[in-house]
């Protein structure tokens, strides 16, 4: 990640500037004031470039003058649309237009109205500076991004560090599942997937792992009948970050659910070559989940929130499942498997049901890239959101609209279930085309037993084909910010409104998508006995699961 | 059409019908019976019971009143059901008038014949006698039933006929029928739309020996004052081969009903008429056949279109929305307070929806809010779905000032490029003609009912079962929504 400070407004003594401007703001004082600092080049600079500061217009003008390399000019648009979005998308933009150069700093002050703006500048510089570099052996040092540190200048350095603390953990989040989601299928098996989400137990979060005997033996039929047909175990992990006050901890838990597909070829009902390579993002609901849960985490959010995913590989061998197969899920309904590439939902399904058995939680959200005709019926623009809970979908609605991360809203009903029926079993897999991503919703939804749920449909949204202002192409780690602003607003209680000033020490990440996905910081002294874990059998040991280590990383308190 | 009768005594000795809600009071008579044979109403199931009352066969119609539609569902299944008696009785007793007129719309949508040009065209109940309380008290909600459904009728055998019997020009002619009704009927020929520079629909007629149609409908209601019609805007697609973008040959026959938005727009101004509302209507109904002939329009083509906006051509197969960007435009030089389009426009709609809900677009929340609850009101269902700018940016062409879709497989690389949102883009185009920059804004929504204008056998589709074929999908919607918000 780059190094983020913040500083007083001071002529940087070397590097490039960087100067965000409103259209109301060409002739302004902060114009005057840095033209009269770099001797009348940022006025004829404005002019040459006809540089109107419309939204997402850049202008660079080199060698301008106190010594500095270059100085870019980014359009915010109109003052009065002016929001974090297209703040975090300035941010961005600047740093696409920064070129090769080192360091940088970035004039905030155009930027009034709320007091986060400098980090939300910031944010937006982090999130598209992100690159996937692990396995570019060749490229010669020069061609590589060069850009390691930017300075933010604003009135107020304290208070807009203050407010970076819990974006920078939230970018750390993001960049978790980035990761992840670009990591091709050889090595990120279900197994390898599961060993780095045990290093989220550095921030606190609890882990644990179910290996192919302990699913067998909890009766996940739905689930292992995805994975049988592959050379890699599955695995399941609970993640959980326990982050509210003890006398609390009787509230219901908030539950996030991932779909994690390592490789999807199809199965049996094999997939066309064409476009396949992009299945190894058929697990990037996981991802997410992995990246949300080390947000909050790494934000310390007074939430007790578990995370969930399921791991396996789908693959056509001969111990795949077949068409025509009846599996018994862990809910005890039957499942024909009508076809083996709509496997997500038979993975979803075991995993709702035990969530919502095991933690009873306030509600559950799981994500998945699970059909192509989301992206027939929205495109790649918005999410689907399905759900069977007006006042859930609605705050999903309106966090995403707050972090850029669009969902839309689609349909449920009894007329779409029907599609579903078996003739032999409780329910198929697959409902036809009709109504595609409808009816794989409407199958997920009876496996969640009354919970308020809602299911978002990521297959248009989880990979980029091209650069965004904060994305760059490729894997976009969609709903890790969407769902931390909806645990943010909804859940956290009053005090938590703000995010607390996070202390120094805290999570030192990633390098640059270097070596391992998460280096994050130490959990604190031991506070108290775990809870104990309601209906679920007890482990056993026989998987190559590795051993819990005997003293379990604590959770965090916050400090009230 | 059944023939629908209100009486407080039955004369004959007709099959009779009793609707029963569950819980509800069966009389002595039929009691033992119905325990016997297992009769649940809440199932929504018929059960015949003969020797229990007289001469008479008597039908038991279960009311699963779960459902917004059961009273309609039970009408209908009581329709179906003494279909081969020809004529039958329903009792409607103790019910409200508006209970009384749910059941006559249910069995008038069930009973109704579609064209049949075989020698035997399948059985259907031909008249029903509504056995009710006070006849006079349900007369004007039967009037209304009436009404609408001979609009749903017109809308429906439209839909039916096959492409060789209703070409454009026998489609205009149909229209102009509807001048006994009061309805003002304009058509324009090829002759006017090369003059008008109508390049949307002359494009998409033009590889057809049958030349487009744009025909002007107008109710002039009886309101006070000028108040601004409403307009119905229609997709008038009288065959659909797909043009040199040919379809593939399995299914498509159905293509004979690529006319059912411009049907159910006729339709609508029919019921309009036959209620004599008070609110001014009009559609705009553009008419022709997408012909694959030496003669076609080609893709790559580049047209201008009657607003002056050129397009280039990706795929023939899309050309509802060219002739819609045409009839959008003319309907806006009509001055209207709002605009409803109905097209049976994109597959991608039904992959997106099913055959449960037709999709919904637009440019206003109100207008849009208005659709959806009248939809929901009848049971033809809606769903709002999004216009995004990406849709837009989608449209970008090299060449003119947009494409009218994206090519097969265009959707960028990869897995996810195979995907496109077509019903989006669709939307999408049309906003350019409906609702341009910089011009007044008109509320417009956008009807995609692909999934919804016919019945399939055994196809689980609408509220209740109706026979194979046209459903008349939105009649009943723009009627309502008429009366809901443009006739106060």
């Amino acid at each position: 990640m780059l190094d983020i400070a913040f500083a007083k407004p001071a002529l940087p003594e070397s590097g490039a500037l960087v100067l965000p401007l409103a259209e109301e703001d060409l002739g302004g004082g902060l114009v005057a004031e840095w033209d009269k600092l770099l001797g009348g080049h940022v006025a004829r600079g404005l002019a040459a470039a006809e540089f109107k500061g419309r939204k997402g217009q850049t202008a660079t003008l080199f060698a301008p003058g106190g010594g500095l390399s270059r100085l870019v000019l980014v359009g915010l648009g109109k003052r009065e649309a002016l929001n974090a979005t297209a703040v975090e998308a300035a941010g961005g933009t600047a740093v696409t237009a920064l070129g090769k150069e080192a360091m940088a700093s970035i004039d905030a002050r155009a930027i009034t109205g709320w007091a986060g703006a400098p980090a939300d500048l910031a944010l937006g510089a982090v999130l598209r500076a992100w690159r996937f570099d692990r396995y570019r052996t060749t490229e010669k040092p020069e061609d590589k991004p060069r850009l390691s540190a930017i300075k933010v200048l604003c009135e107020d350095p304290a208070s807009a560090k203050a407010e970076w603390a819990s974006r920078r953990a939230v970018a750390e989040g993001v960049f978790l599942t980035r990761e992840l989601v670009s990591e091709p299928a050889n090595v990120l098996n279900p197994p390898e997937f599961a060993d780095r989400l045990r290093k989220l137990e550095k921030l606190g979060v609890e882990v644990e792992v179910f290996g192919q005997k302990d699913l067998e033996k909890l009766g996940f039929g739905s689930m292992l009948c995805v994975s049988q047909g592959s050379a890699q175990p599955p695995r399941m992990v609970v993640m959980r970050w326990n982050g509210t006050d003890t006398r609390k901890r009787d509230s219901k838990p908030v539950a996030f659910i991932g779909k994690g597909v390592t490789f999807d070829t199809g199965g049996i009902s094999i997939k066309p070559a064409g476009g396949m390579e992009d299945m190894k993002w058929d697990m990037a609901g996981a991802g997410t989940v992995a990246g949300l849960m080390a947000a909050l985490a790494g934000r310390k959010a007074k939430v007790d929130a578990v995370g969930i995913v399921g791991l396996v590989e789908n693959m056509p061998s001969g111990t795949a499942t077949r068409p025509g197969d009846v599996v018994t899920s862990y809910s005890g309904q039957t499942i024909e498997v009508i076809n083996t590439d709509a496997e997500g939902r038979l993975v979803l399904a075991d995993v709702l049901a035990y969530c919502k058995k095991r933690f009873d939680p306030a509600f559950m959200v799981n994500l998945a890239t699970l059909t192509g005709a989301i992206i027939v019926a929205l495109g790649h623009e918005h999410a689907g959101l399905f759900s069977n809970d007006d006042g859930l979908a609605r705050r999903i609605e309106e966090a995403g609209k707050s972090v850029g991360e669009l969902a839309w809203r689609m349909p449920l009903g009894e007329a779409y279930d029907r599609q579903i029926r078996s003739d032999i079993a409780d329910m198929k897999n697959v409902g036809g085309r009709p109504g595609g991503s409808i009816t794989a919703a409407q199958f997920l939804q009876r496996f969640v037993d009354g919970c308020p749920w809602a299911h978002l449909d990521i297959a248009g949204v989880a990979w980029g084909s091209k650069d965004q202002p904060t994305t760059p192409k490729g894997a976009t780690a969609w709903g890790v910010r969407l769902l931390d602003r909806l645990v943010a607003e909804h859940h956290e209680g009053q005090a938590a409104a703000q995010p607390e000033p996070a202390a120094e020490e805290e999570a030192a990440v990633t390098g640059e998508g270097s070596e391992s996905p998460a280096v994050l910081s130490e959990g604190t002294e031991a506070s108290e006995p775990l809870l104990p874990t309601p209906d679920l059998p007890a482990r056993p040991g026989t998987e190559p699961v590795p051993p819990r280590p005997a003293r379990r990383p604590a959770t965090r308190r916050p400090r009230r | 059409m059944l023939k629908l009768r209100l009486t407080g005594h039955p004369r004959n000795e007709h099959p009779l019908a009793l609707p029963v809600r569950p819980g509800g009071f069966l009389p002595a008579a039929y009691a033992p019976a119905a325990a016997a044979a297992g009769f649940d109403p809440a199932k929504g199931e018929a059960l015949r019971l003969d020797g229990a009352l007289e001469g008479r066969t008597v039908w038991l119609i279960g009311v699963d009143s779960s459902h917004a539609q059961g009273l309609e569902a039970a009408g209908a299944l009581a329709a179906a059901s003494m279909a081969e008696a020809k004529q039958g009785v329903l009792d409607a007793r103790g019910l409200t008038p508006p209970e009384i007129g749910a059941l006559a719309m249910g069995a008038g949508m069930r009973a109704h014949r579609l064209p049949h040009y075989g020698a035997e065209p399948p059985a259907a109940l031909r008249q029903l006698e509504l056995l009710v309380d006070d006849p006079a008290a349900a007369t004007p909600e039967i009037e209304r039933v009436r009404a609408v459904l001979r609009g749903v009728g017109f809308a429906r055998d439209l839909a039916a006929e096959p492409g060789n019997r209703l070409a454009p020009t026998k489609f205009a002619d149909r229209l102009r029928r509807l001048e006994k009704y009061g309805i003002e009927v304009e058509v324009h020929g090829r002759h006017w739309l090369e003059r008008h520079g109508y390049g949307g629909l002359l494009a998409v007629g033009q590889g057809s020996t049958y030349p487009p149609r744009l025909v002007v409908l107008r109710w002039p209601g009886h309101g006070e004052g000028h108040a601004a019609p409403v307009a119905f805007i229609g997709k008038g697609i009288t065959f659909d081969t797909g043009g040199i973008s040919i379809k593939h040959g399995p299914g498509m026959e159905a293509m004979k009903a690529d006319m059912a938005g411009a049907a159910a727009c006729a339709g609508a101004i029919l019921a309009l008429a036959l209620r004599d509302s008070p609110a001014p209507a009009l559609a705009v109904l553009a008419i022709a056949e997408n012909a694959t002939a030496a003669d076609s329009y080609r893709p790559g083509d580049v047209l201008r279109m009657a607003s002056g906006r050129t397009v280039e051509v990706v795929d023939t197969d899309a050309e509802g929305r060219l002739v819609l960007a045409d009839a959008l435009h003319h309907a806006r030089g009509l001055k209207p307070r709002a605009m409803i389009d109905l097209a049976t426009l994109t597959g991608s709609v039904v992959t997106a929806l099913g055959h449960h809900r037709a999709g919904l677009f637009g440019n206003d929340p109100a207008l849009r809010d208005a659709a959806m609850a009248a939809g929901d009101a009848v049971g033809e269902p809606l769903w709002p779905m999004p216009i995004g700018e990406r849709h837009r940016t989608d449209l970008d062409s090299e060449i003119a000032d947009l494409r009218h879709c994206l090519p097969a497989g265009g959707g960028g690389g990869g897995w996810a490029g195979k995907f496109l949102p077509d019903a989006c883009h669709a939307a999408a185009f049309l906003r350019e003609f409906a609702s341009p920059e910089g011009q007044e804004s008109i509320p417009w929504v956008h009807l995609d009912i692909a999934g919804m204008d016919l019945r399939e056998e055994d196809g689980e589709a609408g509220p209740y079962p109706l026979p194979p074929g046209p459903s008349g999908f939105g009649v009943r919607l723009l009627d309502r929504l008429v009366s809901d918000r443009f006739e106060a």
